[in-house]
């Protein structure tokens, strides 16, 4: 398994032919998915097509590297609509991060800034259900209980400063999914404050049991996630959002891998 | 919106006549905006929110009359008044128990936060930061703090330590009468949030973070009481007066004295802590004082987030209680007042003989776990 994603993601990185690109994306293949939390009550189970995903959260390196090549994403010359005035606070310059975390994620970084570093690596932030759905298969790789998952991400929301942040930037399988930041996806706002469609009682009064396809520990946890992040403006630049970016597959890269959808 | 204009004609009428009957003692409770009015000398329809940044990194806690639990700001003024206060929120690391700590989201540095006392008919203008992701000192001395701040630098009881831990978070005070969806609603970090509301009724209220999961946010230690005294005062008059608030939490150890909150025990109601004051010391290091003789009178809310409190004082007995602290609810004769979560009562009683008032949650499990202190008794002094 860890070999055949090593394999598609080489494919796809001589595709993008991205220099700045150190860890191959790894395929995450589609599938039924059926949410955790029904943002649709009528959408018990939504296919989700193949994609790439970053194996870690993008580094401080990595966005060194997009910064010093799109300056107008510096520090000091980044446009004051796309963040909060935190964005990259923790670099001591506009093109350096702090000694010794290179191989950390980056953080103080808005939602604009995310997505306009994937677009700029051919990529995109992930959806909401993608990232969900690579969550699942990552749980199951890394062989984590239901229980467990729970316990760890309400253990990170109450204390999500840990010592170690380094990550593997030669991980050829999905990591860090949880330990490390909390990661910005495109529709990040969806259940909360995103167009007309709102939720009544945007579950503010700790009725998330209404959201949920089953009332797990595993899916509350999901819950708490979703929320907890969708009422951050896009703007927002804090010390543990981070993201990873997703990738299409094209049907050229589909047909010459010999995968199936 | 004919509605609208016919309540504004009726309450700048209502406010005529109220001036009229009572021209001094209110005078503050005019309407301020044009989209007040009043029904039965109340005032509703407040302005929006406004949510703004601003590049701000003064005292957390800001007013006159916010206090550390169980203190009481006295009121020293007549009549009415508009308050501003500023409560910030951000994390603390407290401890709620020897050689228990976490890491705590609170609402100006303390769990409980800050204790606000204001008169019924008053306005407060509330402004919230969220600085939760920086760090904030609370035990160093600074300028233009409230009361509150001074009061947690000489008793360090939480022995409380900053801590960044970025999140978005809420105010919702139950003593505000307002559309929720606008001044509870959520901030980012880093955002601020300012609002009006008047205290229309009289009572001990709670406030909290209503951002989901609103379980997770309160037991994670953001809470804490609103004082709003009768404008007429209660029938009777206190020697001396405390606040006290009830709460659990929900903690394991991870590490060595390294705490964390547990979301699993928080839903199966499984409390590793209960406190009276954020600590299961607070009143027993520092027991309430009193006098024989005295008319003691505790305001007492039980915070949850979602356990019950039997409130009692063992060796006395409430001579009166007003559920929710309104005069209008008086009881007489009673031993145990019960507290559902967001529950208060304010409560008479007179202190016997010279000695030592444990107070407990009757429902012993409690007890056990934490909610007990103390209030000492020195000898009658003339009268």
């Amino acid at each position: 398994m860890v070999k055949w994603l090593g394999v598609a993601g080489l494919m796809f990185s001589t595709l993008t032919a991205s220099p700045l690109v150190l860890s191959d994306p790894v395929r995450i293949n589609g599938g039924e998915f059926e949410p955790p939390v029904l943002l649709d009550k009528e959408r018990l189970s939504i296919e989700i097509n193949s994609f790439m995903l970053d194996a870690t959260p993008v580094t401080n390196q990595l966005f060194l590297d997009f910064v010093k090549s799109h300056p107008k994403w510096q520090r000091d010359n980044i446009a004051a609509l796309f963040h909060d005035g935190n964005y990259l606070k923790h670099w001591p310059q506009n093109n350096a991060y702090p000694d010794g975390q290179a191989d950390h994620p980056v953080t103080y970084v808005s939602w604009f800034a995310a997505r306009e570093y994937c677009a700029a690596k051919g990529g995109r932030l992930p959806s909401l259900n993608e990232w969900e759905y690579a969550s699942v298969q990552y749980r199951q790789q890394q062989n984590i209980s239901d229980d467990d998952y729970a316990r760890n991400l309400f253990a990170w929301y109450s204390q999500p400063k840990s010592d170690e942040q380094r990550v593997n930037v030669n991980a050829t399988e999905l990591s860090h999914m949880y330990d490390r930041v909390n990661e910005w996806v495109e529709d990040y706002q969806l259940l909360l404050t995103n167009g007309d469609d709102v939720d009544l009682l945007s579950g503010s009064c700790g009725d998330g049991a209404r959201f949920l396809s089953s009332f797990t520990k595993a899916n509350y946890a999901t819950f708490f996630r979703y929320q907890s992040r969708s009422d951050y403006a896009p703007q927002s630049s804090t010390s543990t959002m981070g993201f990873r970016c997703a990738y299409d597959i094209s049907s050229d890269t589909i047909a010459s891998n010999g995968d199936q959808l | 919106m004919k509605s609208l204009s016919l309540s504004v004609i009726s309450a700048s009428i209502l406010a005529a006549a109220a001036s009229v009957s009572a021209p001094i003692a209110f005078a503050d409770t005019e309407l301020k905006h044009d989209s007040e009015y009043v029904i039965d000398g109340k005032v509703y329809g407040l302005p929006e929110a406004k949510v703004y940044r601003e590049d701000y990194s003064g005292p957390a806690v800001v007013g006159d009359y916010l206090t550390q639990v169980p203190n009481l700001a006295k009121l020293d003024y007549e009549g009415n008044k508009t308050h501003n206060v500023r409560m910030d929120v951000f994390s603390q690391k407290v401890e709620v128990a020897p050689g228990v700590s976490y890491s705590a989201w609170t609402f100006g540095g303390s769990v409980p936060g800050p204790v606000l006392h204001v008169r019924e008919g008053d306005r407060v203008i509330f402004k919230m930061k969220n600085r939760s992701d920086e760090e904030v000192t609370i035990t160093k001395p600074v300028k233009n703090g409230s009361p509150f701040l001074q009061q947690v630098q000489a008793n360090t009881y939480q022995n409380n330590q900053p801590v960044v831990n970025p999140m978005p978070h809420s105010m919702d005070f139950h003593s505000g009468t307002v559309a929720a969806e606008d001044k509870w609603r959520t901030i980012s970090p880093g955002e601020t949030i300012e609002f009006e509301w008047i205290a229309n009724y009289a009572g001990t209220y709670m406030y909290h973070c209503g951002t989901s999961s609103v379980l997770m946010h309160t037991a994670m230690g953001q809470y804490g009481a609103v004082v709003v005294s009768p404008k007429d005062g209660y029938p009777t008059d206190a020697d001396k007066e405390y606040v006290l608030v009830q709460s659990e939490h929900y903690l394991e150890e991870v590490g060595d004295g390294e705490f964390i909150y547990n979301h699993d025990a928080a839903l199966n109601r499984q409390p590793s802590h209960v406190t009276f004051n954020g600590h299961v010391g607070a009143l027993s290091d520092s027991p309430l004082r009193a006098d024989e003789g005295d008319r003691v009178r505790l305001h007492v809310l039980n915070a949850g987030p979602s356990g019950t409190s039997s409130f009692h004082v063992i060796g006395a007995i409430f001579d009166r209680v007003w559920y929710e602290g309104d005069p209008r609810n008086e009881w007489y004769g009673m031993q145990t007042v019960l507290l559902g979560a967001s529950n208060s009562a304010t409560i008479d009683f007179i202190v016997p003989e010279e000695g030592i008032y444990k107070l407990v949650d009757h429902e012993f499990a409690d007890a056990e776990l934490g909610a007990a202190g103390a209030l000492i008794a020195g000898p009658r002094k003339d009268k």
